[in-house]
């Protein structure tokens, strides 16, 4: 059963653009004001931080060849220690 | 990966600028395809016929070049991270070129008339010039993706050889002393073909391929050596012309055939091993195309009647493969940029439709299958020109071209019209 304090994960990598930046776009919409969207992609996803910064959300990203870990919150909103620490499971 | 540390829309032409190309493109296949249903097989018969020369340059030129031409100038800035230099003068500057350019030389080849010759080519040697410049500008400054901006850069410079090529050819058709003729008739076609759009097809492939087919990357080997391994062979094929062995210089394009084919197998092995099973339109028109370039080669190889290598390279690479990519690419762009304009105005009542809403896969298919039955046709036309068939399959093969080109225009004017649509209603 899935853990319901769990943070959201969105896994983008089997889609093809624009799908994944739908997915996010469409996930940001329905996310609380101080909320956090994990999304793992298999590309860095260079278009899709400009829209964010003019959305006001803020990003961080960690990634290697074909996994990318892009963790989006409020800029208002800042990740604490552990969620900046915390991965998107293997 | 792209180089877009700093990619943003404001680097991106307007979308009116490839747009532009994109529309107008299909028109010149109809052109070519109305030859064909009116010449017949008279086109098909032998490549130095009027009516051939003239189908070749306005597939070449009017519908291929036209559509790389407004790829690139909306790619380069996101590949270079740099705008193109003044871009929304330069580009419709080509254009108007390339235009008047292709009608007057292919009206020259068909209809025979020097000043028609001169001003075709000198308004091409215009357009590509300064298309060449201004892309070669942008591309020597470009960091990031170093395999894909090689094939680019030997693409460009394969252009360019073909220009000067095909200014001698008129020069030649003008009167010039200069022997040879077939010889550098062939190059022209080496450079153009197998350079200019087999290098781009590969350049541009490296990114979309692994991109919108959700494949594993190109292998590094050959995105290392498909790209000069085809520039090499065409050196060494002028070199040979040069030097006045142009028999052997066969070997050379030989070597050049063999990194498409590679090229081309890797594709399919890749796009076979995709990790989404949808097919869509744009991956069908890869696969014929890919199919096309190796039927050709086969064909090449066997020593085979050169028309039909013709056909299926310039309809079936040179008009499918972009074709393909138009279908997919446009509503791509207008999905993005009306993304975009969303963000800028806070028009967040409008709901912005999925990317599928702006060219609806249905119609796009039928668009495929007419196309398709064209090809074929038109190949088997090619091959067979002289039995009793040959002229009917000749006309049907152009009647086809021209429904399947006039399908693919509409789908792209209803794909401008519903990005206009939400546009406006963006404020």
């Amino acid at each position: 059963m899935a853990d319901p304090l769990a943070p959201r994960v969105l896994d983008v990598r089997r889609l093809e653009p624009p799908e994944p930046m739908e997915r996010v776009l469409d996930a940001l919409t329905d996310m609380p004001e101080d909320g956090r969207l994990w999304v793992l992609h298999r590309r860095e996803p260079f278009p899709l931080y400009d829209l964010l910064r003019r959305l006001g959300y803020a990003w961080r990203t960690l990634g290697e060849e074909e996994r990318f870990e892009i963790l989006i919150w409020p800029a208002d909103f800042p990740p604490s220690r552990s969620e900046l620490d915390w991965r998107i499971p293997c | 990966m792209l180089n877009t540390g700093g990619l943003s829309l404001d680097q991106a032409p307007p979308i009116r600028v490839p747009f532009a190309f994109f529309l107008a493109a299909p028109l010149f296949a109809i052109l070519a395809g109305g030859f064909l249903l009116w010449q017949g097989n008279l086109a098909l018969l032998t490549r130095w016929s009027p009516a051939a020369l003239a189908v070749t340059h306005l597939i070449a030129l009017g519908f291929l070049t036209q559509v790389m031409c407004g790829a690139l100038f909306q790619m380069l800035p996101v590949l270079a991270g740099a705008r193109v230099a003044a871009v929304t003068r330069v580009a419709p500057l080509v254009q108007g070129c390339l235009v008047t350019g292709t009608l007057s030389l292919s009206g020259g080849l068909y209809w025979g008339g020097a000043l028609w010759l001169v001003v075709g080519a000198v308004l091409l040697s215009c357009a590509l010039l300064i298309f060449i410049g201004a892309a070669g500008l942008a591309l020597a400054r470009a960091r990031g993706v170093p395999r894909t901006l090689q094939a680019m850069r030997l693409a460009l410079l394969a252009l360019l050889m073909t220009l000067l090529l095909g200014g001698l050819l008129v020069a030649v058709l003008l009167g010039a002393p200069i022997g040879g003729f077939t010889h550098w008739v062939d190059l022209h076609l080496g450079w153009g073909l197998l350079g200019w759009v087999g290098m781009l097809v590969m350049g541009v492939g490296y990114q979309v391929v692994p991109m919108f087919h959700v494949t594993p990357a190109y292998p590094p080997w050959l995105t290392r050596a498909a790209a000069p391994l085809v520039f090499a062979g065409l050196l060494v094929a002028t070199g040979l012309t040069l030097t006045g062995s142009a028999v052997p210089a066969a070997w050379g394009f030989g070597v050049s055939v063999s990194g498409l084919v590679l090229f081309a197998v890797v594709t399919l092995i890749l796009q076979r091993r995709r990790e989404r099973p949808r097919l869509d339109v744009t991956l069908i028109y890869w696969w014929t195309a890919m199919l096309a370039a190796l039927a050709a080669a086969l064909v090449w190889a066997l020593d085979g009647r050169v028309e039909p290598i013709g056909v299926l390279l310039l309809i079936g690479v040179g008009i499918g493969l972009p074709s393909g990519m138009l279908l997919k690419i446009m509503p791509f762009l207008s999905w993005f940029h009306l993304q975009h304009r969303q963000v800028t105005t806070r028009r967040f009542d409008v709901r912005l439709p999925y990317m599928q809403v702006f060219i609806p896969e249905r119609l796009a298919r039928i668009q495929f299958g007419v196309f398709l039955g064209a090809l074929l046709v038109t190949v088997a036309a090619a091959g067979w020109p002289v039995s009793g068939w040959g002229a009917w399959l000749a006309r049907l093969g152009g009647l086809g071209l021209v429904v399947s080109s006039v399908l693919l225009w509409w789908l792209q004017a209803g794909c401008v019209w519903r990005y206009r649509e939400i546009s406006r209603r963006l404020g």
